[in-house]
């Protein structure tokens, strides 16, 4: 996560993106700097030589019949770079795109995947980070388009600035002239887009919050039932009084700035300066013809027209874009804490684990959330994590998982820092169901297995484990969710659990977490599921997190956490003889069964 | 001649369309209209002032009366004053087309903030069913993005540029035809432009639809990478290569629908060029070679002038098709937009006013989803009397939360009814209904706005601070609260407040109980409360429960049987209807479902006493 310091110019971070788009592919590249030729040039040319030589042709009045020949061309460049353009347009551009598209998103996907845990508790970061993947596909089309435009323009702007050239020189001086004098405003006024830009987005990230309760299905309940509609809605207008004064701040500076490089470039220039020149020179130095006259007059439209995009256009828009995909190279450039390590973990039978004096900071925060834990989980050990909501058990299987490293300390397997293996063979080991479990939108098999390849036999008993009774219309092959198939399978909150414990049955590995595993089941599940635990788990080690003391009985040993400590350990037994913060939340819980027994 | 086919030819293809075109735009802009006028105006004047400007003065009548000087060998000093006229009327053009896109830069926020205001006061009226059925929430996200997109915005500058462009076109059109009206006959193909435009952006449409699936999995692959929720299981799974694989599927059919749209897109594409530019140019092009070969009747001035008018007529009609391509684009959306406005809420309020609810009795209800197959509930009766605290027990699915649905009337029944103080459910004020139940929900929610404010739903003086304070210190999270930077004055949020904060699932859960607290209610409905509580704060939580209800009716929804025992009463609520009812001593002697299911839970604690026992 250590940015780059220094930022890269513009210039470069558009051809790095270029040079990305060449890679994945040359011919759609290729294919815009054509496609971008014949858009512009033919069209302009036309407007430029073509009538020139008619009027020339006309005024010298010989062989006229000339004329045919030249409309004959002029017909054809047209129709064939239409032809063209609109074949490559509607084939070869559509498709492309989507492959594009494909290519550079696979590669920020799996970029992200790598990502460290903590970059998700990182605002600044995460922002930027979630700015660049929904970008993406943006930045693809508009670069394109601008690159296309771009080299469109250059060369028709090279071409004919040449023929202005071999008419008078001067009229080339003069369009020159006041362009490089008003040139410089568009700089300023891309740095004030930029900055409206940004403000908007810091107002607008306030109001697109209360929209979002108004249009999102799990606020619908709470706004109905409560009648808090009209502070939201104030709050809503509140911050869409700030987007406009922001808007009327900004725009004020802008189109003045607009106004005065116009008139300048526009007005002064080409509908003053230059005609005053060719004037001159028709009419009292006679130095020029009058088709001298109209190819320099529509010759300065296409320059103008070819300036005005090249420099105002497309340096406001290429520095934005170059601005994202700085963002975007940082984002590739990014380096993660948790590195992988070189040994590569041997799926094996439970080895005992040991945690050493482990403690631990979220980034950001100044109290540590471990401090100095100790424990060992012995081979085939069933252990419970139990203690205060915030007491720091949820972060200590972070850890095991190595999602966040500790700050100090160490965790070893076998006698193995975990830290010393690759990421992905040390996660291997373990099967996780976290209290906060996600129920993906495929294929009720995937959301067991997790992975491309399954065993269908394997995943039955794994959900028959976890109690899973649900008939399901294709069975394994039923999409869950209705994320885009009409016909996906729902799942209640509970089911849902079942089919999250469910992975943790299936999955081949010595290790299982569970984190508050019954959170979301009725008592007769909940009874199924803990027989099936100790079953389906007997040569397994197992730590589990809950809430409810019932299922820690069972429990070779039971840890109690509060304020990031261990403070009590032992069996049942030996908690409930202790009498201290166990036995306190145990009878809380078995008091009210025990007085109806 | 240049405008006229244009309507007519509008006019026509509208019939054939699936979605009324002109009548969506005239909806879109009176809505425009009616949120702020200046919108719509400066989109004129901006957009005439441009395309005139741009299309007319610089390009023709500038050249025209220039070379009209020079062909006549002229006067020099008759040349510059003309030059000066032109800057004068320069100036003016462009200094409308500034102030207009200042304006317009403003007011479109304004019109933002006013069409969301609209949107705000409909969304609130919907039925709740309308949030689960996914054809109508379709609906309503591409009404949205209307808004999101700025969709309103465009149909202005869409119409207005339609305008500008039609008189732009009447200039021309105008200028051409004295110098020979011939040339004519070369611009008229350029009207059948809208039809083929129309179909293409049909078939566009049509394509894009085809997509929408895919692209769909595309945005949700997209979104799994990025959301935190997602992260661990991306982490430690291998999830992430059935997703990618989900992601180049999705791609792969995209390819396949986009060749198949290719050949009929590029055909259109052609004959619209055919007609725009092909016939115009060359026609023209071809027919003053002819004049000046065959009559030498054309003047340099005259040819130069046609031939920039081509370039001017073809600008303004891409101009004015590109434009109508969008508008008919644009219309969809807005016709669903017209269609949530339209939206008649199916649960209807009714005139009487609930004061209190005494009692509230079910009788041979049953009900199913509008979209489902089967009945949720068959034939459910159930009589709460006031004061009661009565618990809805029953497994995962039983149809718990339907019952509550109801009782809220977020839902009609299907067959039989709610009786509330021995009157039919459906005659009371909808509003005044629902003010009366104190609910807590199990995907209870917070707000982005202080915790006062979350707890009493409205901006609150020093004293209502203090009634949100004990209603928080009931719950238990004052402590909390009061540890925070600013009390209970800060921010339930994050995401765009600096100073605010973000609580953990358990402290949600227990604003949204204090929100139950503070609220005048006479009927309270829990549903799992206690989920996101560890062992003591459940405890404490159901102690002040107790407490603040007293005297008033408890419903309460949990699966933790334990609790169920504070009930002076059990409905037990399985195979879709009501198997059980009556206090714990009663069901526990029946021998029932119930029994079943605290001996099963209890079990293990009682063992354990068992065992000690031994000991």
């Amino acid at each position: 996560m250590t940015k780059e310091k220094k930022a890269h110019s513009m210039p470069s971070n558009i051809f790095f993106f270029v040079r990305l788009l060449f890679k994945v592919s040359p011919l759609l590249v290729i294919g815009e700097f054509v496609w971008g030729i014949l858009q512009i040039l033919p069209s302009r040319l036309i407007s430029v030589i073509g009538v020139k030589y008619i009027i020339d042709v006309v005024t010298s009045g010989e062989r006229l019949e000339r004329i045919f020949s030249a409309v004959g061309i002029i017909a054809a460049v047209l129709v064939l770079s239409t032809l063209m353009s609109w074949l490559y347009r509607e084939f070869f551009w559509n498709m492309e795109k989507e492959k594009v598209h494909y290519g550079l998103n696979k590669t920020l996907y799996e970029k992200a995947k790598k990502l460290d845990q903590e970059s998700y508790d990182n605002p600044d970061f995460y922002n930027n980070f979630i700015l660049t993947v929904e970008s993406s596909s943006d930045n693809i089309q508009n670069l394109l388009g601008l690159v296309r435009n771009y080299f469109g323009n250059l060369i028709s702007l090279v071409t004919i600035s040449g023929v202005l050239i071999s008419i008078d020189p001067v009229c080339l001086l003069i369009i020159l002239v006041f362009i490089s004098g008003f040139l410089p405003l568009s700089r300023k006024i891309g740095n004030l887009q930029m900055g409206r830009r940004i403000d908007n987005t810091k107002f607008h990230r306030r109001s697109d919050y209360f929209q979002r309760i108004f249009y999102l299905q799990e606020y619908c309940k709470e706004v109905r039932m409560n009648d808090i509609s009209p502070l939201l809605v104030e709050r809503y207008n509140d911050a869409a009084d700030d987007v406009i004064s922001n808007q009327r701040r900004y725009w004020k500076k802008i189109s003045s700035l607009y106004m005065l490089q116009e008139s300048g470039i526009q007005i002064c220039g080409f509908m003053f300066a230059l005609p005053l020149y060719l004037g001159y020179c028709v009419l009292v130095k006679e130095s020029i013809t009058p088709g001298d006259f109209v190819a320099a007059f529509n010759g300065a439209h296409s320059i103008a027209v070819s300036i005005n995009f090249l420099t105002v256009w497309a340096v406001a828009v290429f520095s934005e874009r170059g601005k994202m995909i700085e963002k975007y190279r940082e984002f590739l450039a990014c380096d993660f804490k948790i590195k992988d390590g070189e040994k590569v973990a041997e799926p094996s039978t439970p080895k005992e684990i040991k945690i050493e004096n482990l403690s631990f900071t979220y980034p950001g925060n100044s109290e540590p959330t471990l401090k100095n834990i100790n424990l060992t989980i012995k081979p085939y050990e069933k252990i419970a994590l139990v203690g205060f909501n915030g007491a720091g058990k949820t972060t200590l299987t972070n850890l095991l998982l190595r999602l966040y490293d500790a700050t100090e300390g160490r965790i070893l397997i076998d006698g193995e820092d975990i830290r010393d293996f690759t990421l992905d063979s040390h996660r291997s080991r373990f099967a996780a169901v976290f209290q906060d479990f996600q129920i993906f939108s495929c294929t009720l098999k995937e959301n067991v297995s997790l992975d491309k390849e399954a065993v269908d036999e394997k995943i039955k008993k794994a959900l028959e484990h976890s109690g899973f009774e649900k008939k399901l219309k294709k069975g394994l092959e039923t999409e869950l969710l209705r994320e885009f198939d009409d016909e996906g399978a729902m799942l209640s909150g509970g089911e849902s659990q079942k089919v999250a414990i469910a992975r943790a049955f299936y999955k081949n590995c010595p290790y299982v977490i569970l984190d508050e595993p019954s959170a979301n089941l009725d008592p007769v599940a909940e009874y199924n599921l803990n027989k099936a635990m100790t079953e389906a788990s007997e040569n397994k080690s197992v730590i589990f997190i809950s809430h409810r003391l019932s299922t820690t009985v069972h429990a070779d040993r039971i840890y109690v956490m509060e304020n990031g400590m261990i403070t009590e350990s032992g069996s049942h037994e030996e908690l409930i003889r202790k009498n201290g913060t166990y036995a306190y939340m145990f009878n809380l819980q078995a008091e009210k069964y025990r007085k109806e027994a | 001649m240049g405008p006229r086919p244009m309507i007519r030819g509008s006019g026509r293809w509208d019939k054939n369309a699936k979605v009324p075109m002109v009548k969506n735009i005239v909806f879109a802009l009176r809505l425009v209209w009616k949120a702020d006028k200046r919108l719509l105006l400066c989109s004129f004047f901006n957009h005439t002032a441009e395309i005139v400007f741009s299309l007319f003065v610089q390009n023709i009548l500038f050249l025209k009366v220039l070379l009209g000087i020079i062909d006549s060998k002229g006067d020099f000093k008759e040349y510059l004053k003309n030059l000066f006229l032109f800057l004068a009327l320069a100036v003016v053009l462009k200094g409308i087309n500034w102030f207009s896109s200042y304006l317009r830069q403003v007011s479109t926020k304004k019109v933002l903030k006013e069409l969301n205001n609209m949107v705000f006061k409909k969304a609130i009226e919907l039925d709740v069913s309308c949030y689960e059925d996914p054809a109508f929430y379709d609906k309503y996200q591409r009404a949205t993005q209307i808004l999101a997109w700025g969709l309103f915005d465009n149909v202005c500058s869409n119409v207005a540029s339609i305008f500008g462009g039609v008189v732009a076109l009447l200039l021309v059109v105008g200028t051409v035809s004295a110098i020979d009206p011939v040339y004519l006959v070369f611009l008229l193909p350029v009207s059948l432009v809208f039809a083929v435009e129309l179909f293409k952006s049909k078939q566009v449409y049509k394509r894009d639809k085809e997509m929408t699936t895919n692209n769909r999995i595309k945005a949700y692959v997209q979104r799994t990478v990025f959301l935190k929720e997602y992260s661990k299981d991306m982490r430690t799974s291998n999830i992430f290569l059935v997703l990618m694989e989900r992601f180049k599927a999705a791609i792969e059919a995209n390819l396949l629908i986009l060749k198949k749209y290719g050949l009929k897109l590029f055909v259109f594409s052609m004959i619209s060029s055919l007609f725009s530019d092909f016939i115009p140019l060359i026609g023209t092009y071809a027919f003053a070679a002819y004049q000046f070969v065959f009559e030498k009747s054309m003047t340099v001035s005259g040819f130069s002038v046609v031939l920039s008018s081509i370039n001017s007529v073809r600008e303004s009609t891409m101009r004015i098709a590109g434009s109508f391509e969008m508008l008919s684009q644009e219309a969809f959306y807005f016709q669903n937009l017209k269609d949530f406005f339209d939206y008649e809420t199916k649960v209807e309020s009714g005139r009487k006013i609930c004061e209190k609810i005494e009692t509230l009795e079910f009788k041979n209800v049953s009900f199913r989803y509008p979209s489902g197959k089967s009945n949720v509930l068959e034939n459910v009766s159930f009589k709460i009397e006031n004061g009661e605290t009565v618990a809805l027990v029953g497994v995962n699915g039983a149809g718990k939360s339907t019952i509550v649905k109801l009782m809220l009337r977020f839902y009609d029944v299907s067959e039989g009814e709610i009786l509330i103080n021995g009157i039919n459910i459906k005659e009371y004020d909808l509003k005044s209904l629902r003010s009366s139940y104190g609910v807590v929900f199990q995907d209870y929610k917070n707000f982005a706005v202080s915790v006062y404010e979350n707890v009493l739903c409205h901006e609150c003086s020093d004293e209502e601070k203090e009634r949100a304070k004990t209603a928080l210190i009931q719950s238990g999270i004052w402590e909390k609260i009061s540890s925070l930077s600013k009390g209970g004055d800060t921010v339930l949020t994050k995401e765009f407040e600096s100073d605010g904060t973000g609580l953990s699932g358990g402290e949600n859960q227990k604003i949204s109980v204090a929100r139950l607290f503070a609220k005048d209610f006479s009927f309270a409905v829990l549903d799992e409360p206690s989920s996101a509580l560890d062992p003591i704060a459940e405890y404490k939580m159901y102690e002040s429960l107790i407490e603040v209800t007293k005297g008033k009716t408890v419903l309460y929804i949990s699966h933790r049987l334990s609790s169920a025992i504070l009930s002076n009463r059990i409905i037990v609520i399985g195979n879709k209807t009501v198997l059980e009812n009556g206090s714990h001593a009663q069901l526990m002697e029946l021998g029932g479902e119930y029994s079943k299911m605290f001996s099963l839970q209890a079990s293990s604690y009682r063992k354990e006493e068992g065992e000690e026992e031994n000991d």
